[in-house]
């Protein structure tokens, strides 16, 4: 199994960000060039994509405010 | 279309071979649009309805023009159109016919003497004031992406001047270097209002440095001189070295349109006088480039052509009604 | 300047599956437009702030990391100059896809778009063409002001000679772009604020949806029933078919089945699809965040009107009162056509019925 990490996108250590929007559900399938997340952290946005293929599970609600790398889904 | 790099007699009589043709044109136009208009001037009758802005007087901009331009550069110009239109090599014959809103006319009948299109010659015209300037933009802006020398003529009145899209066009084409010539014919009149009453300035040229472009103003309304601005605004624009604004003090020997009483011009009775097309046939023959009959034989040839193409027009098929909603879409698409 | 007229869109695959994987509106506008770029040269877009910004409303974000500035380009602020010049652009043979911010601006420009966009191609009696995309977005509910929170396709629908599309979803997004692009027509693409999925806007959920990865297109002029129904048929477009929708799925429970009619194109406008409908209800509700009086909604009642005026048991508008959009969000609130007032058309168009 292997963990989504929110992005670092701020120098700042303890920054927090807006998990902005799912592409995916929990118990779709994805591979590494599946798009299924955009974040943001102050303004700026960033896209997620897994680093392995397999059955996603979301951990973060759309919308939720989330510290940078932190889990926000896993991928069985 | 032959160009004329350098200002020999064959391009002097090349450009008074194309004044009177314009001319001998704009004679025949006023003659057909009157015709059936009477007793009393009713402008939606006849068989040429509608507005009509005749160019006699202003012959000199577009044969100096004319002759630096080839077919397959691009013009716009105005509810003025038929010298300019001529100058550019626009098809006569469809020309006339569409000005007689016949089938076979460049829009088939549905532009008229305002909308007239040729793409052939990549002319075109509109009867809305200066915005025929941000289309040729768009020409100038596709030859420069496609690499090629071709240029793209804008051609204005100077009331045009005022107008939002002249300024916008002015400073783009500068910011792009798009390769445009930006042509200004004042003819001192914006209808019934003198230039002075509409005018910040004594001169378009100055507004060319506004936007960080060169302008030039010809006082007189000679078509060598239009030659020579010309001749150095376009080479410009071929060489890859950005937009000019050329003005050209020119005259607009009748009426802003016809129908036009021309109450407000004091000056009407000298106008006459400063018609330029003898004045530029008699210092040609004083200088012993063409003589009376050289001169006579122009005429004659310009008026077989007008009328072979108002023949030609009067003897073409009138649009079907049950056609009027054809060409509105194209409805074809790109692979 | 092109004289050519073209096939259809050869190869181009018509409304096929959506797949799995999903994109939000925005995204799948700019994907339409990058496959489009890729497969013509002469394709490229121009418009404020479209390119390292990638447009205010995310129309083109990533097109200048890959096409680069001399496709990608910023325009100064000069309406008239750039529509003008992807006029000239189009009809020398390119496909210019040009930006109008805010369909709220096209006061400053709009002698370029209706009296030359649209018409040079009737004018010239179908000798020149002008193969061109005008993209603007439109719409309010974020306290943008009367200024900026227009829908405005009724005016642009009501003048000849360009066809208008109005994408509410992102399949449908991509293919009408990518037919719009292909077309040799002049196309105004109107995009919603509110659809695009943008993290800083409220979204509905149907904002993010299953898009094809592979070209395709969505026919210029066809409605889609959005949901099937046959109580009362709402016909719709833009935002304004999420929350149709969102209503429908409300009151399904209580036995009011609600049929959504989501109109895609305004021109040409299928008026087919929506008699087809009425035939089934007898109960016509137009929900438009346009102006209501001469307008989107005007139109399709009287199309029902003028060919089948039998037909109709009741007819009804939810639409913005001709009143210019307010500032205060419960202003503001109060005259868009909320779920809330939809609901209620919908009950009241089926009051008649003796039983639910």
């Amino acid at each position: 199994m292997s963990e989504v990490i929110f992005p670092t996108m701020s120098e700042a250590d303890d920054a927090t960000g807006v998990l902005v929007t799912w592409f995916v559900d929990s118990g779709d399938d994805v591979t590494t060039s599946t798009l299924i997340a955009e974040v943001a952290v102050d303004k700026v946005d960033a896209e997620v994509y897994p680093q392995s293929a397999g059955t996603i599970t979301l951990l973060v609600d759309e919308g939720a405010e989330v510290p940078q790398g932190s889990v926000i889904a896993t991928i069985g | 279309m032959t160009l004329y790099p350098e200002l020999t007699d064959d391009a002097r009589r090349e450009m008074l071979r194309m004044m009177v043709l314009i001319r001998t044109y704009e004679e025949a136009i006023l003659r057909e649009y009157h015709a059936d208009k009477s007793p009393g001037f009713d402008i939606g009758a006849g068989l040429i309805p509608g507005e009509m802005h005749l160019s006699a007087g202003q012959e000199p901009v577009a044969a100096g023009l004319g002759a630096h331009l080839t077919l397959d550069d691009a013009m716009t110009a105005t509810h003025r159109p038929h010298h300019v239109a001529i100058a550019k090599g626009v098809r006569l014959r469809e020309m006339t016919a569409e000005i007689f809103g016949r089938e076979t006319g460049l829009g088939r009948g549905r532009g008229g003497h305002m909308h007239l299109f040729d793409p052939q010659t990549h002319f075109s015209c509109s009867g809305i004031i200066a915005e025929g300037l941000p289309p040729a933009l768009g020409q100038a802006f596709a030859f420069q992406r496609r690499g090629t020398d071709r240029v793209a003529v804008a051609v204005a009145g100077e009331g045009a001047a005022n107008q939002g899209a002249f300024h916008e066009s002015l400073n783009l084409a500068a910011l792009w270097k798009l390769p445009v010539v930006f042509v200004i014919e004042d003819n001192d009149w914006g209808i019934s209002v003198p230039r002075a009453k509409s005018t910040s300035v004594t001169s378009n040229a100055v507004r060319g440095a506004a936007y960080g472009m060169p302008g030039i103003r010809v006082e007189e309304n000679s078509v060598e001189g239009v030659y020579n601005a010309a001749g150095e605004a376009i080479a410009r624009a071929r060489a890859g070295d950005g937009p000019s604004l050329i003005e050209v003090h020119t005259l607009r020997l009748w009426g802003h349109f016809e129908g036009d009483a021309q109450g407000y011009r004091a000056d009407l009775e000298g106008v006459p006088g400063h018609d330029p097309l003898p004045t530029y046939r008699n210092g040609l023959v004083e200088r012993g480039v063409i003589t009376a009959e050289d001169y006579a034989s122009m005429q004659a040839s310009a008026v077989d052509r007008v009328e072979d193409a108002i023949a030609f027009a009067k003897e073409s098929p009138i649009p079907d009604p049950a056609d009027a909603l054809k060409y509105i879409f194209a409805e074809g698409a790109r692979s | 300047m092109t004289m050519t007229t073209g096939a259809p869109g050869a190869g181009a695959s018509i409304e096929p599956d959506p797949g799995k994987r999903k994109l939000s509106t925005s995204k799948a506008i700019q994907e339409a437009i990058a496959q489009q770029m890729r497969a013509d040269e002469g394709v490229f877009v121009m418009g404020e702030d479209v390119g390292s910004y990638g447009g205010i409303f995310s129309s083109t974000t990533g097109l200048l990391e890959e096409f680069g500035p001399q496709r990608i380009i910023d325009t100064p602020i000069s309406e008239t100059a750039f529509i003008g010049t992807g006029i000239g652009a189009a009809v020398e043979g390119m496909r210019p896809i040009v930006e109008l911010m805010f369909v709220d601006f096209f006061g400053v420009c709009m002698d370029q778009i209706y009296n030359h966009m649209a018409k040079i191609h009737y004018e010239s009696g179908g000798n020149v063409q002008v193969p061109m995309v005008l993209m603007t977005a439109v719409g309010g509910g974020y306290s943008d002001g009367a200024q900026h929170s227009q829908s405005l396709w009724g005016t642009f629908a009501h003048l000849p000679g360009m066809k208008v599309v109005v994408p509410s979803n992102p399949y449908d997004a991509k293919g009408l772009m990518t037919a719009a692009i292909r077309s040799n027509d002049p196309v105004v693409f109107m995009f919603h604020k509110g659809v695009m999925g943008l993290g800083w806007m409220k979204k509905n959920q149907r904002s993010v949806g299953a898009v094809p990865e592979e070209s395709y297109e969505v026919p210029i002029g066809k409605a889609r029933v959005a949901r099937e129904g046959t109580d009362v048929t709402i016909v719709t477009l833009s935002l304004s078919v999420h929350h149709a929708l969102d209503v429908a799925e409300k009151l399904e429970p209580e036995g009011i089945s609600v049929e959504v009619i989501d109109l895609r194109s305004l021109v040409p406008l299928d008026r087919d699809a929506i008699l087809a409908s009425v035939s089934k209800t007898g109960r016509l509700i137009v929900v438009d965040e346009d102006y209501q009086s001469f307008g989107v909604s005007g139109e399709v009642i009287a199309s029902v009107a003028e060919r089948r005026p039998g037909l109709l048991t009741h007819v009804s508008r939810v639409c913005v009162p001709d009143v210019p959009l307010p500032y205060a969000s419960q202003l503001e609130y109060g005259v868009l056509p909320t779920p809330a007032r939809i609901e209620a058309a919908v009950r009241e168009a089926v009051a008649d019925r003796l039983s639910s």
